[in-house]
């Protein structure tokens, strides 16, 4: 391979493109309309407008990045995570064109694409699965049918899409009367999310974790699974805090779920990286979810300990090259890393949204901090896409030094301009079950249950003066910067200590940059 | 200059000099050291030698975030006989709005015009981001007036339902 275009956008596309240069291949990016001056566009070394700002027209169009890769001479496709990551139309369309898909084939992506499908490959290779529907409930199955397959498996029980993927598409039932509320939402995120309003039931299992395998597989027959991952800090089935190795799966449970998650990648033939998800009960037994068929949000963890660089493996693999990984050291941690997904929300609004632009931007660094982001100062945050904005990861030699460093970590981190769930990790990262490990893929809800919406953003008493000084000092500032812009400055009206200050234009373009003027 | 700074509910006098000798700054009357630089687009405050690096986000009129050391601590300004305008509290009375915090479609509709609402009960459903976020209605009373319908395209700010 020589030239890679990414069909992504955001912090994957960056992180891709950064595998590109590390390899000595050219990269080529993508860019809808919004996206002109991404951070992407700017790092590729070509780059090709492919439409309009919704995702349909652009991220989304098959044809359009097919004809980017052809205009490029592109040799090969990275999909990244979302968007086309697990269309199997889109890994054929690559094939056809004569493009190198940097993922599994068409075949093993819909096979495990239909969770359905997927739970019968785990049940045939012996893997343990979530008690539900065996077959999926199309869009004609009517709610009798399903409430009657509900009342069988026995409440509460998760309704998902069958297509599913991100959390969308899924609820919790309760109570049977809530049941036809939630099958038509399901539906209707499933058929606008995945153009594929089919769902199935599962069991809910009571308070259990999450707990995921990560693996790579050549086109040798060699799979090489890894040291598991625990994704249980969930805000509404969406994952937000990762972290690898888990605090509850010693190296006997190792053993057993890596074994079976390969036991299911090799059931299908899968090649390039995917990940198995489990869900872990309080006994210590362990179901098989569903596979992801690409890259997760959450690799850089597993980079962390295992010394590992998943994407550029990805590639090897799709040139042909055989896995040399010794799978023995793949299932030894090196330490410990937790992950933060940094989105463009207000947590103080109950994790609305917060697109526009980025005023400042200082991310962190130091000892263990890893930050993969893809925006900049300046930058803005578009209404179209997933609000992810930046992953930090700490590495620490065992879980409480990930966890300080991780703490550290958002302290350093100054976003303005847009809100950010920096204050709510803030928060999470100094409650007593996440610092013991006790917490399950309910905990998170629950907790914010219990909080009835009250701020983040702690005001410790000791800052609170000091925000009073602070605000003082800068309407300070504003005002002066408003009289000095109407009058000639006096020339002693900046004492000695503000001599950095003193011209009048550097008065006026701090208070810009501060926006406290127009 | 002297400003009335609320922080928490409770309001300081802040009066803020600055002459050759640097910036006199006074908390309720009471003078505090502080040494004042800008730096990075930042300010870095000295208060008795402690070190905040610290920078102020506007967020309306009379409302600022401000940062300090990587938490973010919400403020009222106002000047003195003017405090702030106490933003954060919805007054009790006369009616209140729902609004579009960003652009968006309007997917589902959870109440009707002549309900009865509680406080933070959800009222419209907004799609945006490929997230389904519920917009709550921000006082309990009587839902007077809803301005869309499902499938409506909505701009950030727009006037969505009006709950008296």
């Amino acid at each position: 391979l020589r030239k890679i275009l990414i069909a992504n956008r955001g912090e994957i596309a960056v992180r891709v493109i950064r595998a590109c240069r590390d390899l000595g291949l050219a990269a080529v990016a993508v860019y809808s309309e919004c996206d002109r001056t991404a951070r992407h566009v700017r790092m590729a070394d070509e780059a090709v407008a492919i439409g309009a700002s919704p995702p349909g027209e652009s991220y989304l169009r098959i044809d359009r990045l097919i004809d980017a890769a052809r205009v490029t001479g592109a040799d090969a496709v990275h999909p990244g995570y979302g968007f086309l990551a697990e269309n199997e139309d889109f890994a054929a369309a690559c094939r056809d064109a004569g493009l190198t898909f940097i993922g599994p084939t068409p075949e093993a992506i819909a096979l495990m694409g239909s969770k359905t499908a997927a739970r019968e490959v785990a049940a045939a290779a012996g893997v343990p699965v979530v008690p539900g529907t065996a077959a999926a409930l199309g869009a004609g199955v009517g709610i009798g049918a399903i409430a009657a397959a509900a009342e069988g498996i026995g409440f509460p029980i998760m309704v998902k899409a069958v297509a599913g993927g991100g959390g969308k598409g899924m609820r919790l039932v309760t109570d049977a009367a809530d049941l036809p509320a939630a099958v038509r939402a399901a539906r209707s995120e499933a058929h606008s999310a995945f153009g594929d309003s089919a769902i199935y039931l599962e069991r809910r299992l009571v308070r259990p974790r999450h707990i995921e395998v990560q693996l790579l597989a050549d086109q040798h027959g060699r799979v090489v699974p890894f040291v598991e991952r625990e994704c249980s800090i969930q805000r509404r089935h969406q994952k937000v805090v990762e972290e690898t190795p888990s605090p509850v799966v010693g190296a006997v449970l190792r053993e057993r779920l890596t074994a079976a998650a390969a036991a299911v990648a090799a059931a299908v033939g899968y090649t390039n990286a995917g990940t198995i998800e489990f869900l872990l009960d309080e006994e210590g037994r362990f179901y098989f979810l569903e596979m992801n068929t690409r890259l997760q949000v959450e690799h850089p963890i597993t980079e962390m300990v295992t010394g590992v660089d998943l994407v550029r493996w990805q590639i090897a693999i799709a040139e042909g090259a055989p896995l040399t990984i010794d799978p023995a050291a793949a299932l030894v941690p090196r330490g410990h890393a937790i992950e933060c997904r940094v989105y463009a929300e207000d947590p103080d609004a109950g994790f609305m949204p917060s697109p526009g632009r980025i005023e400042a931007l200082r991310v962190p660094s130091g000892p263990g901090i890893r930050d993969d982001g893809g925006i900049e100062a300046g930058g803005e945050v578009p209404i179209y896409y997933d609000p992810l904005i930046s992953k930090l990861a700490a590495w620490g030699e065992d879980r409480a030094q990930a966890i300080a460093r991780l703490r550290r970590a958002l302290d350093e981190y100054d976003v303005r301009g847009i809100r950010t769930t920096v204050p709510f990790f803030q928060w999470l990262l100094r409650q007593a079950a996440f610092a013991e490990g006790a917490f399950h893929t309910g905990f998170l809800d629950e907790l914010l249950h219990q909080r009835h919406g009250a701020r983040f953003a702690v005001t410790e008493p000791s800052l609170e003066e000091v925000a009073a000084i602070a605000a003082g000092v800068a309407e300070s500032l504003r005002v002066t910067a408003v009289a000095s812009s109407a009058a000639a400055a006096p020339a002693d009206a900046a004492g000695r200590a503000d001599a950095p200050l003193r011209p009048a234009d550097r008065w006026r373009s701090y208070a810009r940059a501060e926006g406290l003027r127009a | 200059v002297t400003f009335v700074v609320e922080v928490a509910g409770r309001a300081r006098t802040i009066d803020v000099r600055r002459s050759r000798d640097g910036w006199q700054v006074t908390v309720d009357g009471r003078p505090v050291e502080v040494d004042v630089h800008a730096a990075g687009g930042r300010l870095s405050l000295l208060i008795d030698r402690r070190s905040y690096e610290v920078a102020v986000e506007p967020r309306g009129s009379a409302d600022r975030l401000v940062h300090i050391n990587g938490r973010q601590v919400p403020v009222v300004v106002g000047r003195r006989g003017r405090p702030g305008a106490g933003a954060a509290g919805i007054s009790a009375a006369g009616p209140a709005v729902v609004t579009a915090p960003m652009p968006g479609r309007v997917v589902k509709l959870l109440v009707a015009a002549g309900d009865r609402v509680e406080v933070r009960q959800g009222v419209v459903v907004v799609e945006a981001m490929k997230m389904e976020n519920e917009l709550r209605a921000p006082k309990a009373g009587t839902v007077r007036e809803l301005r869309v319908t499902e499938g409506t395209l909505v701009e950030a700010g727009a006037t969505l339902a009006i709950v008296e």
